[in-house]
């Protein structure tokens, strides 16, 4: 089993006023940048990376970052440079970057370069997910929503073509041309770094993921929900000739150890201004989905596809909307002490049986000082016994077996 | 008129069925939409089938019509267009055109000028203002787009008929589809070509610029704009009306362009 720590970074100095009386009250894409204060950013940026080096200190395999943009709910704007620094400043951890946006870089070759970089500095440590990013990805870069799909398939094409064909060669698609594909510097990792796609189940990337061998992430999905959109990939994969095992899955979900189940239970409510920011206003729908961000015909015919195997999440509308009970009833948030916690995720993994599991340790208000200690008890009890489990369940990570 | 004002019919070209609804008699005028698609056939068209054969096709990728593979902004809306006027053997037409529409019209007059005969913009698109901005309805969202958009909808009975009701499930699924079209045309730059104002010159058509005064979507900056740059175009300011003047004035629309139109 692959056991790799998440946090989003949030950024949370601001009040349910301040969003209610943003354009559209969105706490995404149109949140007015006023309300940032870079002293305040400066220090967080030095928690967030003391909190991951720490992660591969306490044993985490992984260090998981991810991106978005216009948003206080993740700082990671940039995340190849967090990575970067990541790469230097550790030693052993893989860095997984889950994952950089396809369809918003103009220029997919520059990111190839970048994530060559990174994975040289690192000593070939590089795990490179990439995603299609939210629609405010594609109002915060103007990319057309429309073409979302198409960037995203094109950009990994030319990148994998960049990594893997020695150059110069010239590239002519759709949506990116380049006359001389030639970046001096490749990815130390042959024939490229590993390439895992993260997500929350959109049928057709399920299947585009499962025809390429991927590991695909579930983000903290509703484990029944999750299970189902399992047999979508596994479906996938018997018709290009595999049958896909824990090593092609993994499944993130928010976990927060106290020393006390009251504690933690107490502490763990900070998430539920994480990813939803300060508030809790949903956003406007176009926001998030724009027209055309989603192919109709392709979902349609993919939903049509599936439709037994496709069940409504019950926390429909967010963890944040549900009510904190209801959340930590279904194991949507794990919190409690050590020994609380292993035994909720034994249920999970034995329902789930992912290769790879994303701990998403703190969130929203959980302070930088409740974060370390609660790495520190995932070192002393929850880690070992974590990797027991994955033995006992026998669940591969793709380090262990290759997807 | 008969029973039946208009009829409709499917053409096939480049591939792909192109609705198209035609009525009346006389010298053609075609109609070109906006994003939110032809809305059926309204009042304005039956204003003028009174003296004109009315064309009004479905652009491709909206409503009913297809959109080609390779159809994918607004320059090659425009040459597909300008082909769709060919196999209708319309080799001497007036166009009308209401935002993305009128922009479309534009590019349409400026590639082809000599098969005009006359042209009409209205509350058009295609040009960026000097000041202010054309407002960015895929930002501000379907609810506050029309509202923006009207400025007494109690005055227009189309208003009532077209939107004073929840629509049914297919009317949804139609509006997704002609949004996510209009995305495809018209994200970026979003509603504008900046060398179209450069090529507006070469026109020597008789053009009727028609604008509502209260139009909060394009400024009326961009009619005077369009007003410039077209030598002997005239504006037509319409009081009291909003970005769709055909819609929520039918009757003094349909009056000054039927004049305009009329004029020898």
């Amino acid at each position: 089993m692959f056991l790799m720590r998440f946090t989003e970074r949030a950024y949370v100095a601001y009040s349910a006023e301040d969003v209610k009386n943003s354009f559209r009250s969105a706490v995404r894409l149109t949140f007015s940048n006023a309300h940032f204060d870079p002293r305040l950013g400066a220090d967080l940026y030095n928690e967030y990376l003391d909190e991951y080096e720490y992660a591969e200190e306490v044993g985490f395999d992984g260090l998981m970052l991810n991106e978005h943009h216009n948003t206080p709910t993740c700082l990671g704007a940039a995340m190849n440079l967090e990575a970067a620094i990541l790469a230097r400043t550790t030693k052993r951890a893989k860095i997984v970057l889950l994952g950089n946006p396809l369809p918003i870089f103009d220029n997919p070759i520059r990111l190839a370069e970048e994530l060559a970089e990174i994975d040289m500095i690192s000593r070939g440590r590089l795990v490179s997910g990439f995603v299609r990013g939210t629609g405010v990805e594609s109002w915060a870069t103007n990319t057309n929503p429309v073409h979302n799909r198409e960037r995203f398939e094109e950009a990994h094409d030319l990148i994998l073509k960049t990594w893997t064909t020695p150059g110069p060669f010239r590239w002519e698609g759709k949506h990116y041309q380049f006359r001389v594909v030639n970046p001096f510097e490749r990815p130390l990792q042959q024939p490229h770094p590993p390439i895992w796609i993260p997500g929350v189940g959109s049928p057709e990337t399920l299947v585009w993921c499962a025809r390429h061998h991927y590991p695909y992430i579930y983000l903290e999905t509703d484990p029944q929900v999750t299970l189902d959109m399992m047999a979508i990939y596994a479906q996938a994969a018997k018709q290009v000739g595999y049958e896909p095992g824990p090593q092609h899955f993994g499944y993130l979900v928010r976990v927060h150890v106290q020393d006390t189940d009251e504690k933690a239970y107490e502490v763990g409510q900070g998430f539920l201004v994480g990813n939803a920011g300060v508030g809790r206003i949903p956003l406007p729908s176009e926001f998030m989905a724009p027209p055309g961000y989603n192919s109709r015909e392709a979902t349609r015919r993919l939903i049509e596809q599936y439709r037994h195997a496709l069940r409504p999440d019950p926390l429909y509308g967010g963890v944040d909307a549900a009510g904190w009970d209801k959340v930590v009833e279904s194991n949507r948030v794990i919190v409690g002490s050590p020994k609380t916690v292993v035994k909720k995720l034994r249920q999970v993994l034995s329902v789930l049986r992912p290769g790879i599991l994303g701990v998403w340790t703190n969130d929203g208000t959980i302070s930088h000082r409740d974060a370390m200690r609660c790495l520190t008890l995932m070192k002393e009890e929850v880690l070992p016994a974590l990797r027991e489990i994955g033995k006992e369940l026998d669940l591969p990570g793709p380090f262990e077996q290759a997807p | 008129m008969t029973t039946k004002e208009y009829h409709e019919e499917f053409i096939e070209l480049a591939g792909v069925a192109i609705h198209l609804l035609k009525g009346g008699q006389g010298n053609p005028v075609v109609v070109l939409h906006s994003v939110e698609g032809p809305l059926g056939w309204r009042s304005y068209h039956r204003h003028l089938a009174q003296h004109f054969t009315v064309y009004v096709p479905t652009l491709p990728g909206f409503g009913r019509s297809q959109r080609p593979p390779w159809l994918e902004t607004l320059p090659d809306l425009a040459r597909f267009s300008l082909w769709l006027l060919q196999e209708q053997g319309l080799e001497h037409v007036s166009l009308l055109g209401y935002f993305m529409g009128g922009w479309l019209a534009a590019e349409m007059a400026v590639m082809c000028p000599h098969i005009l005969n006359r042209l009409v913009l209205v509350d058009a698109a295609g040009i960026q203002p000097q000041r202010g901005e054309i407002a960015d309805i895929f930002l501000l969202g379907p609810e506050e787009s029309r509202r923006r958009a009207w400025f007494a909808p109690q005055q227009s009975p189309e208003y009532r008929e077209l939107f004073g009701r929840k629509p049914s499930p297919e009317e949804r699924e139609l509006h997704a589809q002609n949004q996510e079209t209009a995305v495809r045309y018209c994200w970026k730059p979003y509603m504008y070509d900046r060398s179209l104002p450069w090529l507006l010159p070469r026109l020597r058509v008789p053009t009727l610029i028609v604008w509502g005064r209260e139009d909060q979507i394009v400024p009326l900056a961009c009619g005077e704009l369009y007003r410039q740059a077209i030598p002997g175009s005239r504006l037509t300011v319409i009081d009291q009306c909003g970005h769709y003047p055909h819609l929520e004035k039918p009757d003094e629309f349909s009056r000054r362009v039927s004049e305009f139109l009329l004029t020898p």
